[in-house]
């Protein structure tokens, strides 16, 4: 179910996917219930009630969730610093064949 | 003569920025010739409020991303003319929003100052923006030749040839230093009835992957994530009226922006051919449509 690659480039290798401040943070949940790609995981009995468990499975420069959160708790990693490091591993890529 | 609206908030009873929502409504038909829409009754009563809601530019009001006023207005199949959402309106003019469903003084204020600004909102600078946007040169096809995948009672259509695609489900369709830029099927096929467009700033710069304005349907926002990095020339005007064009084909009439390109060469590195999103297409649909 996850993807794999982005752009030919291995998923693992790219920092991308929600960053969420639980210090504004009030677990609406809204995120966790919007996501499709089962990249949150609910732990009811923990302090924090979900985390980010699979941040691989998070769609490169998708930033939906982002917008449910009224509480501007969810964050994204630079998207111009992301763009070049997919290119420059593009290119190491491309080197070693 | 002043504006008027038909005004549908969501008057969430549980929320602050709910009841914020009530207070800009109230201010609204106090200050002009709006009418209110009580989100309630028209749950159990709609003939009299559609009735409202055709006879004025519908303003939808939502307190918080939850949008339960929009998803009103969708299941209702109204035309919304304008929204806004409580929340982002207090962070935006730096508002703090207090946990007390009563109102303070800030929200009375935040209130007052989204109402007023609404009535008073100006026209003439729509008009040259349209302007701007009917006088690009490039004629653009009427239609194109698709290739198909079909689910279930899903269509999906991806045109073969000219087109360039992000793994976001936006397209760039190049022609010279300019593209036209929209989403493909998939986008408006999950959305399903596109209710509301929010444009990007005309003339404003914006980067590859970076957000190009929103589209929304009573299931969710769809941030635009552009393709290619440039400097925004045109938006679709018809969008705001019409924003079921997307729905229609989000790649003839349902198209979104118009950019002048910046790095063409650099941006292409990360985009795909008709090839490669059509299979990337594929897989999501078997994964999540459903
Ligand atoms: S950014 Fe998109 S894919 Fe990633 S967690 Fe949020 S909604 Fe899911
Ligand atoms: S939407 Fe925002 S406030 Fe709600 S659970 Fe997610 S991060 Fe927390």
């Amino acid at each position: 179910m996850s993807e794999e690659t982005f752009m030919g480039v291995p998923r693992n290798t790219i920092d991308w996917s929600p960053i969420i401040d639980f210090n504004k943070c009030n677990y609406c949940m809204e995120c966790v219930k919007f996501c499709p790609h089962q990249v949150f995981e609910v732990r009811e009995n923990e302090d924090k009630k979900f985390i980010v468990k699979n941040p691989d499975n998070c769609v490169v420069f998708c930033r939906a969730c982002g917008k449910t959160c009224g509480l501007d708790a969810i964050t994204f990693p630079d998207k111009g610093a992301t763009t070049k490091k997919i290119k420059e591993t593009r290119k190491g890529m491309a080197g070693n064949e | 003569m002043s504006k008027s609206f038909a005004v549908l908030p969501c008057n969430g009873l549980d929320k602050g920025a709910g009841c914020i929502s009530r207070e800009i409504a109230l201010h609204l038909i106090e200050k002009s010739d709006s009418e209110m829409i009580c989100p309630v009754l028209y749950r159990v009563a709609d003939a009299r409020y559609t009735k409202i809601a055709q006879e004025k530019p519908l303003l939808v009001i939502d307190g918080c991303q939850t949008r339960c006023a929009s998803k009103l207005a969708s299941e209702k199949g109204l035309k919304v003319t304008a929204k806004l959402t409580v929340t982002e309106e207090a962070k935006n003019r730096g508002v703090d929003l207090g946990d007390s469903l009563r109102l303070g003084q800030n929200e009375v204020k935040l209130a007052e100052m989204v109402a007023d600004e609404l009535l008073l909102e100006k026209e003439p600078e729509k008009a040259s923006e349209s302007e701007t946007a009917s006088d690009s040169e490039i004629v653009y096809p009427e239609t194109y030749d698709y290739e198909v995948y079909k689910k279930d009672k899903f269509i999906f259509r991806v045109p073969k040839e000219g087109f360039l695609f992000n793994e976001n489900d936006s397209w760039a369709y190049i022609s010279g230093n300019k593209a036209r830029v929209g989403v493909t099927d998939y986008v408006q096929q999950s959305l399903s009835d596109i209710m509301f467009f929010t444009p990007p700033v005309v003339g404003s710069e914006v980067e590859q992957f970076g957000e190009l304005g929103a589209i929304e349907s009573g299931k969710a926002v769809f941030e635009v994530v552009s393709p290619v990095s440039g400097r925004i020339t045109a938006v679709n005007e018809e969008l705001s009226v019409a924003p079921e064009l997307i729905n229609q084909n989000p790649y003839e009439k349902g198209w979104i922006v118009e950019v002048e390109l910046t790095d063409l060469e650099s941006d292409k590195e990360l985009l795909l051919e008709f090839e490669g999103y059509f299979k990337i297409l594929k897989r999501k649909v078997d994964d999540f449509h459903v």
